[in-house]
Order: structure tokens, then C-alpha cells, then sequence
């Protein structure tokens, strides 16, 4: 209790919390301490928590969740503040149980081919920790040199290679999970497949957080491809870029990767840290991943090199090594921050449309773009159609974040009206609940808060997240604007 | 109520919509989204039970009650709704039978990437309600990957859609997986959104045999392999019984499922050529052939209703067991060990990456009942679970389908409830009872 006594507070609730935690370096709750955690990757919406936790085991976790149910404290879990759509904004001055103390490798089973970590444990940490017998964490989120996997689980990311190799979800064997009344609980233990009952792995993953705090996780590691390919590709036209992702995949290829960037991307990547001399006045480049066995390769580089010719396309190069290859990827992993060194703000968005609808769909962004005279630059998963448009804005100038923010959510609406969907990578969070209703019907969102229901019944968990409020749509909106321009 | 009155009120909801009974039962074939809608509502406004039935391959599948007091078959509502061939999606209606909706999109050089049992008559809406798979779930997955929209219609009747028909949405809850492997306990999925794969330009499959016995020498194989950069489809071991009767060859034997473009599987070929221990033998199977037998090991266990089996005192019961991986050696040791020592015959086959073993057990029903048991504790005792898939009738209600229930069995019975508060879904199907 010693360390408790360098607690300077009357609030029992932090005093109790601290105690839990060891007190002293376990806890923040000091205003200026919390500024830190008053935003994720999502700046828009600001709010400060009530306190920071950082427990060190699943029991310590277990314990604070259980003083806040009893004392209906709202909470939530975060990781590395990564997340793009403010899933970890302590909307209702939560409680943030903090997870990056608990970043351990727990086990690495290469006969088996599954490791077990717990939730602050870095993505990319892992890959490396195993990539010397070769193998390797598929899922690759841009972030993943600083985003958990605690993180991913509860946003259900993605990343370039999800083409070939699929989202968290397809990775996950096995999750311990703290509930929101503080009890542990145990699926798919072990990493063994296909346990009876409904599937609540497969639920848990991609909640958001609102169903309960993972505290270990069972994940797949696969083995290195034995042979890989890289190949960028240049068009004058974005029509035959998409046309060539098109025939790329109808070809019966299955690429590892197969991304696109338009005009306004690579002016930004050119601009920024990892520059590869992308010529400036092209209108689409693609970047292009095929792996798997060596004697295979060649056939399906000849086979899309032959594909882009038939596109039109400008030039198109393979890489000579593994430099150039990292080169590329850097070039494009980096894409998102590389708009700050052509605009003063940018805002990201992650919608997904069936492949092909990809030229009638850019075409939209570009007429809204027009419309509200604001650049959108096109960063995309071409090959899972999962679109990035980035709305290129300068808060400094009165009602343009406004304009930026109804132009974020109309290329959204466009996504939705072919057939698409709001988010394929980056979650709801708060950003998009309003979006929801793009794609669900009234029932459809109650069918899944009755779901929230079962585990989160008193709603203390991240509430607020991923689903409109009924009937509060304007003001929400209005809400956002006011944060934004305050 | 006796079923000449429900067969009335049906008759007058649902003019158009064939309703058939035979000894007691009544079964209605609708033919349309609205028609299952009406049908299930009509039931939960008066707490009839329902059974939903596909093509019957599962029907000894889950603890099985004595009546219900209407089966909704799907039989009559199948086909294609879309395919879009460059988005390499698919949507179909539920009754669409398995091998129908592969042979269609074969012709477009794509397939659902899954191997069911009984693909000639499972739907794909049976399919994925038992979450059903083969071995080549090793290199392409289970349902869990390639559903990526369903439209599912709740006991009160509304028609829910989950997911989409994009191959990556985190919008809201995954929800699909909720009625994944759901055994139709929740509702009636009538439309099932996939993601498709590319048809394989060439296939083989190599099959090493070890005379030997010694599971040792198969585990060395086996784990040189998986550390290799091979990437086999399916590395399936088949406990000697079944190696028998599939292959005549009485010995323990692996079989490696190549599917890549040709330079790539007379690559991979060669590599295992090279890694073949001594004492085993290797037989390579071309496309047509290599076919032919994963068909005969889709059919290997019993097909839902026929119960039967040549000789009348034989009993069959089928098992689904699931370990860590490379248990999956201990787990076939362990059938020959149970074939050893009562008088049962137990063929079984498992994955050696994918950790799912497949058992049929043949012989009396005491034997029978003797060797579930036996089984399941040793399943458990690796940290692992056994499902009964069928059962002799003479065991029915007499052996745990499901085995113990899971500590957070809680929720999954909140799930349920919610969903399903007059629970008349398959009732008392699933894990629990519920």
C-alpha cells in the first residue's frame, strides 16, 4: 500500500482504482497527465478519461472492471492509441484500462503454428520474433510497427497482404477475455478449432471493444512464402489501372498484394519520407504482390506483366531485390501521413465496394471532390476493393473540416449505394456511426445491440461506440462540427 | 394440435406453399424469402417448433427430439441470385445443393474454396449452418473465411442481412459467424454471400503409406513438411482401417493435396519425393483420380437419415473430434488402440495442420456407446472436445451429443434467448440444449 500513499486524491474511486494496480506509476489521473489520452487516431472528438489504468495480468484486469461494474464506472481498454475511428475516446470519461504493460510473448509453438500473446503486445514484434525459423504474423496493418495485437483483435484490421491471406479474424485460434462484470473467460483454448457453441471468437473479434477486454490471444503464424515478386505498374489512365486489377484477378491469380494509388496519392508520397520516383504525371500506379511456391512465380509475373500491356500501362517494372521491394512498401505503407506534406489536414476514409464497380465509384469521388472543391487523393486495397479516399482540407480555413467531413461521408454514401460497405479495415468507432445506417436498417442495428446486450448489459464498456443513437443523427453531426471548429 | 388442424391454418397462411405430411410429421416447402418468413413467424406467434432441413445430410447431427410440429424444408428453394464474376462473389439461395453451385461455377473457372461431406446432396445452406469441412480446410479454410454475407430470417420473421457482399467490411458486429455452425438454432438463413476462389489449374495428390506402424516416423514426416515452404492443401493421416477399405492398403497413410498452377505442384511433387522416409511408400495420384478419392472420403460417414447399414447387428456412429494439431496423431493411435480392444471398427481421419479428426465407429451398440466415452476422454484429457455427429437410434438421448458445456455457456444461452425467446428453432439441438 506504500506506493498508494503518493496518491494525491479524495476521489475514492481513484484511490480504490489505484489500489488495484499497485498505485504510484499505475495510474494517471492528474489533468495534464490525461491530455495524452483525450483522442486515438481519431483527432476529431476530444474528451478527457476519468483516469488511466495500467494492470499488469488478466487478474489485475479482471479486478478493475469488476470495481467498475460495481460502482458503474464507465471503461474501456486501449492499446496503442492507433485506431483511425476514435474507438478508444473516452466519450463518457472512462476509466482507460490501459493494456500496454501486458506486451509479452507468451509461447511460439512453430510445430503447431500458433503463438500466444498478450494484448500490448506490438504486431510487428511478432513477425520478427519468429521471422529467423521463418515464419511469420500475417496480418499487416500500416501501423503495425507500433499498433498491439490487443488492437487489432478488437478492430478486426486488415492490411496490404489481407488480399491473399485475410483480416485478424482468419488469424485468431483462442481468446481470454475479461467480461464486462469482471469474470475471465476462455475460447477456442489452446488454439483448437472449432469449438462448440456459437462463435464467440468470431463475434469478439472486430467488437470494438463493447464486448469485453481481451487478455491473451491464441494467433495463427504461417510459414514464409518460399518465393516473392514485386511489380509496380504506371497508367496514364485510372480506367485501365482498375481494368488491369480486374484482369489480374479474373485471371485466376490470387495476388498477395495488389494496391493502387491515383495522382493526388503519389504527388503525396513523392512529397514525403520514402520518395521512389513515381513519374508525376501518371494517373495510377499499381503495386503488385504475388507469393507462394518459386516454380509458380514466373508464370503469374509473366501473366500480369501481360495483363498490364494489354491495359495500356506506361511502364511496368519488377523489383530487382529486396531493397527496392521494401522501398516500395515503405513508399506506400507511409501513403496516409504523406498527404501532411501536401496539405495542412487530411481525413482518412476506409470504404469497400465489390473490384468492380472501381471506375464508376472513383469517378463519384472525383465529382464530389469537384463539388466541394476539396482535393481527395485515392489510396486503395485495389484487390478487396477496399478504398481509402483522403479528403485534403486546411482547418485554418473557417467551414472547410465541415466541408471535409460531408465529403468523408458522401464518398462513404457512394461506397454503400453500389453494394459496398462503410468500413473494411478501420472500425465504426464514432466516426461512422451515423454511416451505419448506410448499409443497416433500424432492426438490423438492433438485432446486433441486442447481441451488446447479452455480454454488456449495463452498457459500461466503450458505450457510444459503433452504432447510431436513435433519433439523434443531426445532433451528433452537429456535435462533431462544434468539436471540430471549438 | 393435431395435425389435421395445423395442416388447415397452414393451408390458409401459405395458399400457394406445398405442405406434405407423413406419419405425424409436417413438412412445408416454401419457395420464397416471404414464404419461410410467414412460416416462421406464424410459428412463434404460436409456439410450434420448427426443424429446418436442407438436402438431410445432418439430420443426425445435434441432439435430436422426438417431434417437432413442422419441418420447413429448403429443398425447393434454390439458385443463383448473383454472380458477379469479376468480384469473384457469390450469393445463392440456401436449398441450392452443394455440388450445383460448384458445377455452375465451374464453369467460370471459380469455386466455393470448401469440401464438404456429401456434396451431391448437403445444401449450402446445411453446409454452413454446421459449419461443415473436409481436409482441405488446411489451405483454404472453413466457412468461418469465406462467408461474407448472410440473410437471415429471425424467429419473428424479420429478414436480418449480416455482412455484405464485399470481401472485407468491419461494419458493426461480425455477425455471420453467429450463425456459422448455429445448426440452425437461431433462425433460417435464407441466402448465403461467398467469396470464391479461382478453380485450381492442376491437382494431384500424394499418398505415403507406412507398413511400419510407428507413428513416430509419420511425425517426423509430417513436421519436416509443415517447416517447409511446401504449401499442401491438405495433409490428411488415415488410421489404417479406413486406409483399407479407401485405398486396400492396411497401414497408416498421408495424404498431401497439391492445387496450384502446374510448374508449382511437379515442383512441390519432386521436394516430397525427396523427403519420403524409407521405409514408407509413395504413390502419386493424377487429377482424376486424386478427385475420385477425396469424393470417396466425403462419403466415407453416414448420410444424416439412413441409419442402416448391411449387416443389421452393426451399429454406426460417427465423431468429430478437436485437438492441437499434431494430437491429431495421438487421436488416430488412439482409434486403433479402441479398434484393438473392444470389438469396434473405427476408421478415422484427421488433419495434421487443422487439428479436426473425423471418426466412424462400427459394431455393437454397447462397444459402440463404450468407445464414444472413451474417446471423448481422451479428447478432453489433450485439451481438446468430441462431438458426436450420429448415433445408432438404440443410443439415442443415452449419449451426450455435445459433451461439457463451455464455462461461459451463459452468454450462448443469452444469445439464444434473444434471438429466439419461444425457442423454436431446433429446439434443444445445440451444445447444452439449447
Amino acid at each position: 500500500m506504500a506506493a498508494v500513499k503518493t496518491i494525491k486524491t479524495k476521489d475514492k474511486h481513484i484511490l480504490n482504482l489505484a489500489a488495484i494496480v499497485g498505485g504510484g506509476r499505475s495510474i494517471l489521473y492528474h489533468k495534464e497527465d490525461l491530455l495524452a489520452y483525450d483522442c486515438d487516431g481519431f483527432t476529431i472528438h476530444k474528451h478527457l478519461p476519468k483516469a488511466v489504468v495500467f494492470p499488469k495480468d488478466t487478474q489485475e484486469v479482471a479486478a478493475l472492471v469488476k470495481y467498475c461494474h460495481e460502482n458503474e464506472l464507465p471503461f474501456l481498454a486501449r492499446g496503442a492509441g492507433t485506431g483511425l475511428s476514435g474507438g478508444a475516446i473516452p466519450l463518457n470519461e472512462e476509466v482507460i484500462i490501459s493494456m500496454v504493460r501486458m506486451k509479452r510473448l507468451l509461447s511460439v509453438d512453430m510445430e503447431n503454428r500458433r503463438a500466444v500473446v498478450e494484448p500490448g503486445f506490438v504486431n510487428l514484434k511478432l513477425t520478427n520474433s519468429i521471422s529467423d525459423k521463418g515464419y511469420y504474423y500475417a496480418p499487416d496493418p500500416s501501423s503495425q510497427y507500433c499498433c498491439t495485437i490487443g488492437g487489432n483483435v478488437a478492430e478486426n484490421a486488415g492490411g496490404a497482404h489481407c488480399l491473399k491471406y485475410g483480416v485478424t479474424t482468419n488469424h485468431i485460434l483462442g481468446l481470454e477475455v475479461v467480461m464486462p462484470n469482471g469474470d475471465i473467460i476462455d475460447i477456442g483454448k489452446d488454439g483448437v478449432a472449432d469449438e462448440p457453441g456459437y462463435d464467440l471468437l468470431g463475434l469478439i473479434t472486430g467488437s470494438e471493444g463493447t464486448l469485453g477486454i481481451v487478455t491473451k490471444i491464441v494467433v495463427r503464424i504461417l510459414k514464409n512464402p518460399e518465393a516473392k515478386q514485386t511489380v509496380l505498374a504506371y497508367f496514364d489512365k485510372v480506367s485501365d489501372g482498375s481494368q488491369a486489377v480486374s484482369d489480374i484477378i479474373s485471371s485466376g491469380i490470387v495476388p498477395a498484394a495488389l494496391e493502387m494509388m491515383d495522382k493526388t496519392a503519389i504527388e503525396g508520397v513523392e512529397a514525403a519520407a520514402f520518395p521512389v520516383g513515381h513519374p508525376k504525371d501518371i494517373d495510377a500506379v499499381l503495386l503488385i504482390e504475388v507469393d507462394g511456391i518459386s516454380a509458380g512465380i514466373d508464370e503469374q509475373i509473366e501473366e500480369i506483366l501481360k495483363v498490364c500491356r494489354n491495359r495500356n500501362v506506361r511502364e511496368v517494372k519488377v523489383a530487382q531485390d529486396e531493397a527496392e521491394r521494401g522501398r516500395w512498401w515503405a513508399n506506400r505503407k507511409t501513403g496516409f501521413g504523406a498527404m501532411g506534406a501536401i496539405s495542412p489536414d487530411y481525413l482518412v476514409q476506409d470504404g469497400v465496394i465489390p473490384r468492380s464497380k472501381l471506375p464508376v465509384v472513383l469517378d463519384r469521388i472525383n465529382q464530389i471532390s469537384d463539388e466541394y472543391g476539396l482535393r481527395i487523393a485515392n489510396i486503395f486495397h485495389a484487390g478487396d476493393g477496399n478504398l481509402h479516399p483522403l479528403v485534403l482540407f486546411d482547418a485554418r480555413v473557417p467551414g472547410e473540416t465541415e466541408k471535409a467531413l460531408e465529403a468523408g461521408s458522401l464518398c462513404l454514401k457512394v461506397c454503400a449505394d453500389v453494394g459496398g460497405t462503410i468500413t473494411g479495415e478501420h472500425g465504426v468507432g464514432i466516426e461512422k456511426r451515423e454511416e451505419m445506417r448506410f448499409v443497416f436498417t433500424e432492426e438490423e442495428i438492433a438485432a446486433q445491440t441486442d447481441v451488446r446486450e447479452v455480454f454488456n448489459p449495463k452498457n459500461l464498456l466503450n458505450a457510444g461506440k459503433l452504432f447510431p443513437s436513435p433519433g439523434r443523427c443531426v445532433e451528433i453531426k452537429k456535435e462533431m462540427k462544434a468539436a471540430q471548429t471549438s | 394440435m393435431v395435425t389435421a388442424e395445423l395442416l388447415a391454418e397452414l393451408k390458409a397462411i401459405l395458399p400457394d406453399v406445398k405442405v406434405l405430411t407423413e406419419d405425424s410429421n409436417v413438412t412445408v416447402y416454401p419457395h420464397t424469402e416471404e414464404e419461410i418468413a410467414q412460416i416462421v413467424k406464424y410459428c412463434n406467434e404460436h409456439t410450434k417448433t420448427i426443424s429446418i432441413i436442407g438436402g438431410g445430410t445432418k439430420s443426425g447431427e445435434g441432439t435430436l427430439v422426438e417431434t417437432v410440429d413442422i419441418r420447413l424444408s429448403l429443398a425447393e428453394y434454390t439458385g443463383i441470385v448473383e454472380h458477379t464474376v469479376g468480384d469473384m462473389t457469390v450469393t445463392v439461395k440456401s436449398g441450392t445443393r452443394y455440388t450445383e453451385l460448384q458445377e455452375y461455377l465451374a464453369k467460370h473457372h471459380q469455386k466455393v474454396a470448401l469440401d464438404p461431406s456429401w456434396p451431391e446432396f448437403a445444401t449450402i445452406g446445411g453446409v454452413i449452418a454446421a459449419n461443415d469441412s473436409g481436409p482441405k480446410r488446411l489451405g483454404y479454410g472453413t466457412a468461418r473465411d469465406c462467408v461474407i454475407g448472410l440473410r437471415t430470417i429471425y424467429p419473428n420473421g424479420k429478414v436480418i442481412r449480416s455482412g455484405g457482399r464485399v470481401v472485407k467490411n468491419v461494419a458493426g458486429y461480425d455477425m455471420n459467424k453467429l450463425f456459422i455452425g448455429s445448426m440452425g438454432t437461431l433462425g433460417v438463413i435464407s441466402e448465403v454471400t461467398l467469396k470464391l476462389r479461382p478453380l485450381q489449374k492442376c491437382e494431384s495428390l500424394l499418398l505415403v503409406s507406412f507398413p511400419s506402424g510407428n507413428l513416430d516416423e509419420v511425425r517426423v514426416f509430417a513436421t519436416k513438411l509443415l517447416d517447409s515452404m511446401m504449401e499442401p492443401i491438405a495433409l490428411e493421416l488415415f488410421n489404417p482401417a479406413l486406409a483399407a477399405k479407401l485405398l486396400n492398403e492396411n497401414a497408416y497413410t498421408l495424404a498431401i493435396s497439391l492445387e496450384d498452377v502446374e510448374s508449382s505442384v511437379r515442383y512441390q511433387e519432386e521436394f516430397i519425393k525427396r523427403l519420403i522416409p524409407e521405409h514408407s511408400n509413395l504413390t502419386i495420384l493424377d487429377e482424376d483420380k486424386a478427385i475420385s478419392f477425396w469424393k470417396q472420403v466425403y462419403t466415407a460417414g453416414p448420410k444424416g437419415g439412413q441409419r442402416g447399414s448391411d449387416i443389421p447387428s452393426e451399429k454406426i456412429a460417427a465423431l468429430k473430434i478437436g485437438v492441437v494439431n499434431l494430437n491429431i496423431l495421438e487421436v488416430t493411435r488412439e482409434c486403433q488402440l479402441i479398434s484393438d480392444s473392444y470389438s469396434v471398427k473405427a476408421e478415422a481421419h484427421g488433419g495434421l495442420g487443422t487439428g479436426i479428426c473425423q471418426i466412424v465407429l462400427r459394431g455393437s451398440r454397447d462397444d459402440v456407446e463404450q468407445s464414444i466415452r472413451q474417446l471423448r476422454e481422451f479428447a478432453v484429457k489433450l485439451g481438446g472436445y468430441a462431438i458426436v455427429k450420429h448415433l445408432p437410434d438404440s443410443l439415442n438421448g443415452k449419449v451426450d451429443v455435445w459433451g461439457e458445456k463451455p464455462s461461459y455457456f451463459p452468454l450462448l444461452e443469452g444469445i439464444k434467448v434473444k434471438m429466439d425467446p419461444n425457442r423454436i428453432m431446433n429446439p434443444k439441438r445445440y451444445i447444452g440444449g439449447i
